[in-house]
């Protein structure tokens, strides 16, 4: 069994996982109510918070398995990229849970984590596809290749989709996580009532600052009796060009690859106007669209495992 | 009784192994590399992780990064082995190694945390109380050398033993020791983001 750990945003998690992919535990313990207060992830309060935790969520999954750390062959923690200071305290966790049993430990990349939650048991997605990563820290499209194995055909050149959602959410004054609540306003609003743009920018890339700023001046704009009665039209719209801009890319892309078979991952996956605009799109259980340490376990399948003691000075990496 | 000690919360993080009163093993490196140094020291002994009884972690105040790689080893080491540990304040352990001394820990932001009355702070080097003759020790010493050499501070050479809190120390102060989750970072200061909701 392999013995996951997640640290490096602001989900503390836990999970075990078997050789075949198999979920025996997934324990996500969220920090989104204690971030709502301040609109967005403030590091040094998620790495406090994920000291407190890190313990926790470890036993949590041990008990919701039926298993103990004798059970535990291999011990995957995320590495980067996300906060360093959180990340770090995953690391000493894992690396130290891994010395004490002379257990091999998984470095495993955060984004080839959310690839890999595709991968776990029942409904397993096997590559190759092509792969749309969109969260609150990324934007990225991927040719999948094979498990562990895939070349990056697009990135976002400013913002992350989730992070364009947080900030739309910011103007529109809803509560964060913002792409739950556009998501929510939405239903009741118009996706054509503005035409905000959708950026032109070379290549397979992302570009969502510009929508931000359109946004922004629409806002502005309207009187504030106007503004509450069209915040479903104006989130609805929002919502709409950055979902337009998303599939249009992964439609680009798909022809430029010639694959057929699409898939979404990361918290934005769980976004309703995306999943409706990608009918054919394989998408994991919304419970391992957003941070979890399952997906972590899942990407270790494919990994090589450091042997004790070449883990023992690892360190973590804020980006790549 | 075999304590495992280490204090991650200044720049050189510090560990070793206690048989009772003796001590087997030091090191000194970085926080980042404190489970090499835990794999050395017990090697060094002959000893394997399960031989532990208990561990005397420091914690802080210092570096919140670094106290933070500490705790979380410990809360690791503890869930696996099924240790107990005490919590000691690395100025607790700066004041062992130097009794005759002011134990001063850089704060960054141009700030310290010293023992002032047995209680620990965060002020501005120049709110500390010096006069002609006091020996003040620590990194936060070290680095404030000029400003407090200027008031008649006596401060050790840059490489004095004096400067490290010891890990021998952690496990000589360490009390009765409880469930590791239960030790807590002395961190003395909230997070910015908190400070700029409050009124
Ligand atoms: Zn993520």
């Amino acid at each position: 069994m392999i013995l996951g750990i997640e640290t490096s945003c602001d989900e503390t998690a836990a999970a075990l996982v078997t050789e075949g992919g198999e979920i025996r535990a997934n324990v996500v313990s969220s920090q989104a109510d204690l971030h709502a207060r301040y609109g967005g992830v403030v590091p040094e309060v998620a790495s406090r918070r994920h000291l407190e935790l890190v313990a926790p969520v470890v036993r949590e999954a041990l008990s919701d398995a039926g298993a103990t750390l004798d059970g535990v062959e291999t011990v995957a923690v995320t590495r980067g990229p996300g906060l360093i200071g959180a990340l770090l305290v995953g690391l000493a966790a894992a690396k130290a849970i891994a010395w004490s049993r002379r257990l091999p430990l998984v470095p495993v990349d955060h984004l080839d984590g959310h690839v890999a939650s595709l991968y776990l048991q029942p409904d397993p997605v096997e590559p190759p596809f092509l792969c749309l990563l969109a969260s609150g820290g990324h934007t990225q499209l991927l040719d999948v290749r094979d498990h562990g194995e895939h070349e990056l055909l697009g990135t976002t050149l400013d913002d992350a989709a989730g992070e364009a959602f947080d900030k739309g959410a910011r103007l529109l004054g809803l509560g964060y996580p913002g792409g739950r609540e556009i998501d929510r306003l939405a239903r009741d609003g118009d996706p054509h009532a503005f035409d905000f743009p959708v950026a032109r920018v070379p290549g397979l890339d992302f570009s969502f600052s510009g929508l931000k700023t359109a946004l922004l001046y629409a806002v502005r704009d309207l009187e504030p009796a106007e503004l509450e009665r069209r915040r479903a039209d104006l989130a609805a719209s929002y919502q709409r060009a950055i979902v337009a801009a998303l599939v249009g890319r992964v439609r680009e892309a798909a022809a430029a690859t010639g694959r057929d078979r699409i898939a979404i991952v990361g918290g934005v996956a769980a976004n309703s106007a995306l999943r409706a605009s990608l009918p054919d799109a394989a998408a994991a259980p919304l419970a391992l669209c957003t941070d979890n340490a399952a997906m972590i376990a899942s990407a270790a399948r494919w990994a090589e495992p450091a042997p004790y003691p070449a883990y023992l000075g690892l360190d973590a990496y804020a980006s790549r | 009784m075999l304590t495992l000690a280490f204090d991650t919360a200044t720049q050189a993080a510090t560990s070793a192994l206690v048989d009772d009163s003796e001590v087997l093993a030091e090191r000194v490196s970085r926080a980042q590399t404190l489970l090499e140094d835990v794999d050395a020291l017990l090697r060094q002994a002959g000893a394997h992780p399960g031989d532990l009884d208990r561990l005397a972690v420091g914690i802080g105040p210092g570096s919140f990064t670094g106290v933070r790689i500490g705790l979380a080893v410990a809360r690791g080491l503890a869930l696996s082995l099924g240790l107990p540990g005490a919590g000691v304040s690395t100025l607790a352990a700066l004041a062992a190694g130097a009794p005759d001394a002011l134990p001063v820990v850089d704060a960054r932001r141009r700030e310290v945390f010293a023992l002032l009355d047995g209680e620990p702070r965060v002020l501005a080097p120049a709110e500390l109380p010096v006069e002609a003759g006091t020996l003040l020790v620590g990194d936060g010493a070290v680095r404030y050398r000029e400003q407090l050499e200027e008031r008649g501070a006596e401060i050790p050479p840059d490489g004095d033993e004096r400067h490290l809190p010891r890990a021998r120390f952690h496990a000589a102060l360490a009390g009765e020791p409880v469930p590791v989750e239960e030790l807590e970072p002395l961190y003395l200061r909230v997070p910015d983001a908190e400070r700029g909701l409050r009124p």
